[in-house]
């Protein structure tokens, strides 16, 4: 049975699902797009992104049985499990995904009627609602065999897998990254290192497979390029104009997050980065009047990406750099394939949102040089307390050192019922002028 | 007994020691006490948040809101330091901005521990953590007696040994004291010295042996039992809570006694041994078999969830603990609450509802 599940996987995944979908781009309908005047050309490397995220998520149906299974959260260090040969599944990216197609909120609705509060994470009550619904826009959810989890990105993902654990009655592995509040010390890398090593006859005995050093190694180095090149990606839009938004690139980083390590992201990554790179050159901007250059701090709002992105246009104002696309490009230099255990945390434990705030500080600060930046829009997101607590204050600092003006927007990820479009508009009303004036 | 402000006030000029905040709710307060220093807890401080909003979006819980107002309003110029346990995301940011942007001129202390499912290098780690801690404190407050710390890991597991009775005596109906005057007395301990403590202790449980009243039995899980309120409602109605699930109760002062002769040996043995809890991401079924052991132990007839408003890390695994309980016939009441407030008519019109489903 394995054996046909295994050679129906690959055939899926080489052959069958690059045909399907070659077939479906040729007989869908092409309706000519009306282009937004404030925007330049779209990015011709975005079919590529839909093609590779979506055989991804139906080459999903064929892995159960094929492959081992995981569930992974974002910041994970998903290296260790390429190792295995697992197919991962991201539910944080899923989560995104489904609030993009403004599905997030009647998901939330399925785990709050099973007794989720409406003021925990909704990446976490959209998954809740999947797991007890069966509803998802990708069709169907490969069933796990394997949870990963790290609280480097936040300590409700493990609240979440734990749950996941009890509902699926699999094993949950953590990896407990300690808090960076000063600096981390050797003992925290021991640690990490400790927990590391000790996963491994764990993986060994849910995949069924030897780990292998050599395939560890090379998986490192994959991912390591591919964090370089999204890095490279970002970098270009220190150029004046930038070749695309922060928008833009809320969506290109999928690969990043649920791809790190395969092949398949960095060869995309270097595709993309030769059309920017392109258009720098040619001067083409992704909006045809860039006045301002804004940074974005937080998770996008992903059921108001569009939206935000013609308000902002409309008046020359464009997103060129972010705390979030810039986490997957931070600490991965870190990754040393002849260290691949002390490299690992290292990278991972040094994120972001493991950081003390004034680390945050001082990146947002590096950033407003570096990509010019003349203002800043704050997404305070309900659901996501590591990343949101500290905003009010970090404003107030990059007011007072800076001079960089802010707005805050109260609203969340992927949970519309909370966004208020008369607060938001009010507010950022009044950053308009202000950046105006 | 002398109030909380004016004992504090007196351990530090009558006796000379170093007072230190901290916030919730796992920490080796043996090393503190061995360094004379007092450690005074900071889970509810009776204030109205004012100062407090500018830094914390509405969505914060009102443990941490509280926090940082009391540090804001001026109220803790008397401390000579600050720890934070590792506890939630909520708590780690706010060491941040007390650390960092705030511009408090106390040493700030963190404090990590591992988390579940524990493996070998979590009890290494812990103990480094442990020693780690020390290293760090011996820069402000000087060298740590090996025999003083010795003393007090025996004091602190003397202690949870009283403390362990009295909870036994409550789940066996043989303690007459009301909710409110247990609850009283247990926490206490948050700002009191061991040596205070304990008599203290001694004292209440002596006096209150005897039997209880004869009303059901219930359990009480969450965060903290505030506003006391909620309490007396339960006394008035004749409710016992038997036993707790309380993050600031039982599941971190019922710490089980360790034989190891090294005070670091038994003090992380005493954290792996402690009840599970959602501060040390202990697993969903270990927490469910521990509830269920409470509730058959105390033959108690219904949970009361108790939970913060905004309290992830608990609101997360009431539905599994909820069920579970169902599942058996065992009543479950599930109450959100922001400190400090008064009970609501509303609110305790279900608690009476509650009553009288158990009665
Ligand atoms: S949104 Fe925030 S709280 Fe939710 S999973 Fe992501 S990092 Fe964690």
């Amino acid at each position: 049975m394995y054996l046909i599940k295994n050679l129906q996987y690959h055939f899926m995944k080489d052959l069958g699902l690059p045909a399907l979908m070659r077939f479906s781009q040729r007989t869908k309908k092409r309706r000519p797009k009306k282009l937004d005047t404030c925007f330049g050309p779209p990015l011709t490397s975005t079919g590529r992104l839909k093609e590779i995220m979506t055989r991804h998520y139906l080459l999903s149906r064929y892995a159960e049985g094929a492959r081992p299974v995981a569930w992974v959260t974002s910041g994970a260090p998903v290296e260790l499990l390429r190792a295995f040969e697992f197919y991962t599944f991201y539910p944080e990216n899923h989560g995104a995904l489904c609030g993009a197609q403004k599905v997030g909120s009647e998901l939330c609705e399925v785990a709050e009627g099973k007794g989720y509060s409406q003021d925990l994470c909704s990446y976490a009550r959209i998954d809740l609602g999947v797991c007890f619904s069966g509803r998802t826009p990708v069709g169907k959810l490969p069933k796990p065999d394997l949870l990963f989890a790290s609280n480097n990105i936040c300590q409700t993902v493990v609240y979440w897998y734990k749950v996941l654990a009890y509902h699926w009655k699999v094993p949950l592995i953590l990896f407990d990254t300690p808090y960076n509040f000063k600096d981390i010390a050797d003992s925290d890398i021991s640690y990490m290192v400790g927990q590391l090593e000790e996963m491994i006859p764990v993986l060994e005995e849910v995949s069924g497979k030897e780990f292998n050093y050599q395939r560890f190694q090379d998986v490192i180095r994959l991912a390591k390029e591919a964090s370089l090149t999204w890095g490279e990606v970002l970098a270009t839009m220190k150029a004046r104009p930038a070749p695309m938004t922060i928008f833009d690139a809320f969506g290109h980083l999928a690969p990043i997050v649920s791809l790190r390590g395969l092949p398949v992201a960095l060869n995309y990554y270097r595709v993309l980065l030769n059309e920017l790179n392109d258009r720098v050159k040619k001067g083409i901007g992704a909006i045809t009047d860039e006045r301002k250059r804004l940074m974005w701090d937080n998770i996008a709002i992903w059921y108001k990406v569009r939206d935000l992105s013609n308000r902002f246009a409309e008046r020359g104002m464009n997103f060129v750099a972010a705390t979030y696309t810039n986490a997957w490009a931070e600490t991965i230099s870190y990754l040393d394939i002849n260290h691949p255990f002390e490299s690992l945390a290292k990278a991972y434990s040094l994120v972001i949102l493991n950081n003390n705030l004034n680390h945050r500080f001082e990146l947002m600060e590096r950033l407003v040089k570096e990509y010019g930046v003349d203002g800043l829009v704050i997404h305070s997101a309900r659901s996501c307390k590591p990343y949101s607590v500290g905003q009010y204050d970090i404003k107030r600092l990059l007011m007072d050192r800076l001079g960089v003006p802010s707005v805050v927007i109260e609203a969340d990820i992927a949970d519309s019922r909370v966004f208020s479009e008369e607060q938001t508009r009010t507010r950022l009303e009044a950053f308009f002028e202000a950046m105006e004036a | 007994m002398a109030k909380r402000e004016e004992y504090i006030d007196k351990e530090k000029k009558e006796k000379g020691k170093k007072l230190f905040g901290i916030f919730p709710a796992q920490y080796p307060r043996e090393i503190l006490w061995a360094m004379n220093v007092l450690p005074v807890e900071i889970w509810d401080p009776p204030l109205e948040v004012i100062h407090a909003n500018a830094h914390l979006q509405p969505y914060i819980c009102s443990v941490v809101r509280l926090g940082l107002e009391l540090i804001l309003q001026g109220k803790c110029e008397g401390l000579d330091g600050f720890l934070f346990p590792h506890t939630c995301d909520s708590i780690q940011n706010l060491s941040s901005i007390v650390s960092d942007y705030l511009g408090v001129k106390k040493p700030c202390y963190f404090f990590y521990h591992p988390k579940s499912p524990y493996q070998d290098s979590s009890r290494v780690y812990y103990l480094e953590q442990l020693k780690g801690l020390v290293a760090r404190l011996e820069k402000q407050l000087g060298p740590l007696d090996s025999s003083q710390l010795k003393h007090r890991v025996q004091q602190g597991q003397e202690v949870a040994r009283v403390l362990k009775q009295l909870y036994d005596l409550r789940v066996q109906g043989e303690l007459e004291a009301s909710n409110a005057d247990f609850y009283r007395v247990v926490r206490r301990g948050e700002y009191l010295s061991p040596d205070d403590f304990l008599p203290l202790l001694e004292e209440f449980l002596a006096a209150a042996k005897g039997s209880a009243q004869g009303g059901p039995a219930v359990i009480m899980s969450g965060v903290l039992p505030n506003p006391k309120e909620i309490l007396t409602l339960l006394d008035e109605l004749g409710v016992r809570i038997a036993h707790d699930d309380l993050l600031n109760c039982s599941r971190r002062l019922l710490v089980p006694p360790s034989r190891a002769d090294d005070p670091f040996e038994a003090l992380t043995e005493s954290y792996f041994a402690m009840p599970p809890c959602t501060t040390k991401d202990s697993s969903v079924s270990e927490r469910v078999d521990d509830l269920l052991a409470k509730v058959e132990q105390s033959n108690a007839k219904g949970v009361i969830f108790y939970m913060v408003k905004f309290c992830e890390p608990e609101l997360f695994d009431v539905p599994q603990l909820t069920g579970e309980l169902r599942k058996r016939g065992v009543a479950t009441l599930l109450i959100d609450c922001e400190l400090n407030q008064n009970l609501s008519g509303q609110l305790a019109t279900r608690v009476e509802a509650f009553f009288e489903m158990i009665s």
